[in-house]
């Protein structure tokens, strides 16, 4: 249990596949203008990196080495695609937002990165915390960069239809904010901020003991 | 661990299987899926037309001949559907489906048409342009406002006063591209429920 908790804890700290390994930045930076696109953005990554992974580690011993990339794409795919069809039926307001970065999950370096790296090689109890933790490390930074540049950008939060927090009437955002240049500002400060944590956590570490490699904060 | 050989065979067996059981969890989701998504569509679809008729009542869609005259006098644009609005005064509107190309792909939009062939407005459903340029063919209201009062009748000299958005070149052309196709469309459509009448 404590070696599942530090996998877990590692994708959200450490090893945050956003702030820490910079991979998937693409659709992050593109979908961050809104709470809630990013929300679901994040619940489909968690949704198919965790399926994906989980799937591929029961099957690794009889996934041929030379043939494995494929298969893993043909998996993500899969995946992607259930994601796809369930967002166009039950969330057309998302989908349209979301357009063409759901199906361009199935290219996204945190999955095929994460089957490939860990999912291959470990067994499936340890890949199933590798996959939530990673995801949620996706999700939970790509919400807090949404939250900043919709509060900031536009004002106010609205979260499927219903206004969450808005600031005052007279309140007029920088537009910058909700373009790409103010999301890799912002994405800049956020990065510089985790680095500073992560370093005192680490230096924590070491005047400590090891034993105490669990006591890792969150993001 | 022991990990299987990659014999040739094996490679075939193992890449075979996993596509069929993809193909087959994909096949019953899209079923499972699939009359919501058209419900979905046809919403969006109401909506546009709401949006481009505004006194309309109720919505018909056209029979396939007269889709099939239509998309052959637009040209390479193709028309998609074409319906008849009803208004509460007992006149009716057309509505013209149609998908030109924009930037990004693509573009579906409702093309609105009185009977006298004026254009009363233009709605786009779904497209794919460039975030903060393409989509201000969207944004910015007087885009689409511009359209409104061509005449379908003559549509190629209507076009002729057109403002394109700047650093939306592309996307705006493709609107256009759409509203002329959907002119030349309902020129077939009239003479197609005329004959039939």
């Amino acid at each position: 249990m404590k070696e599942w908790l530090a996998v877990f804890r590692r994708g959200l700290s450490i090893d945050n596949p956003l702030t820490v390994l910079m991979i998937g930045l693409c659709a992050t930076l593109a979908v961050s203008s809104k709470f809630e696109g990013a929300f679901f953005m994040g619940l489909a990554v968690i949704f198919v990196l965790t399926m994906s992974v989980t799937i591929i580690a029961i099957l690794k011993n009889y996934i041929p080495e030379k043939v494995r990339i494929p298969i893993f794409i043909v998996v993500i795919a899969s995946f992607v695609t259930i994601v796809d069809l369930t967002m166009h039926a039950f969330l057309p307001g998302i989908y349209t937002f979301l357009g063409v970065w759901i199906p361009l999950i199935v290219v996204n370096c945190i999955i095929l990165g994460r089957a490939e790296a860990f999912a291959y090689h470990n067994r499936v109890s340890l890949v199933i915390a590798d996959g939530l933790g990673m995801g949620l490390g996706f999700a939970i930074v790509i919400m807090v960069l949404a939250i900043i540049r919709e509060l900031v950008g536009s004002g106010e939060i609205v979260f499927l239809g219903s206004t969450l927090i808005s600031f005052p009437e007279w309140y007029r955002g920088p537009g910058i904010v909700l373009l790409f240049p103010g999301a890799f500002l912002i994405f800049g400060f956020m990065v510089a901020g985790v680095t500073w944590i992560n370093r005192h956590i680490e230096r924590r570490q070491v005047q400590v003991s090891p034993s105490c490699m669990l006591e890792e904060e969150g993001v | 661990m022991v990990r299987i050989e990659s014999t040739p065979l094996r490679m075939i067996v193992a890449v075979l299987v996993t596509c069929a059981v993809a193909a087959s969890s994909l096949a019953f989701t899209y079923e499972l899926t699939r009359e919501r998504i058209e419900e979905q569509e046809r919403i969006a679809r109401e909506k546009a037309l709401q949006e481009v008729v505004v006194d309309a009542v109720s919505f018909h869609e056209l029979d396939s001949e007269i889709v099939e005259a239509a998309d052959e006098a637009a040209g390479e644009t193709p028309v998609l559907a074409v319906f008849e609005a009803e208004m509460g005064s007992g006149s009716s509107a057309i509505g013209i489906l149609v998908t030109p190309r924009g930037y990004g792909g693509p573009m579906q939009m409702v093309v609105g048409l009185d009977r006298d062939g004026k254009v009363l407005g233009v709605s786009i459903i779904t497209h794919d342009e460039t975030p903060g340029l393409g989509t201000k063919v969207v944004s910015e209201e007087w885009f689409l406002e511009q359209f409104s009062g061509w005449d379908g009748s003559d549509i190629d000299s209507a076009a002729k006063q057109f403002d394109a958005i700047s650093g939306a070149t592309k996307s705006s052309a493709g609107v256009r591209k759409g509203v002329i196709a959907a002119g030349h469309a309902y020129e077939a459509v009239i003479a197609e429920m005329e004959g039939g009448s």
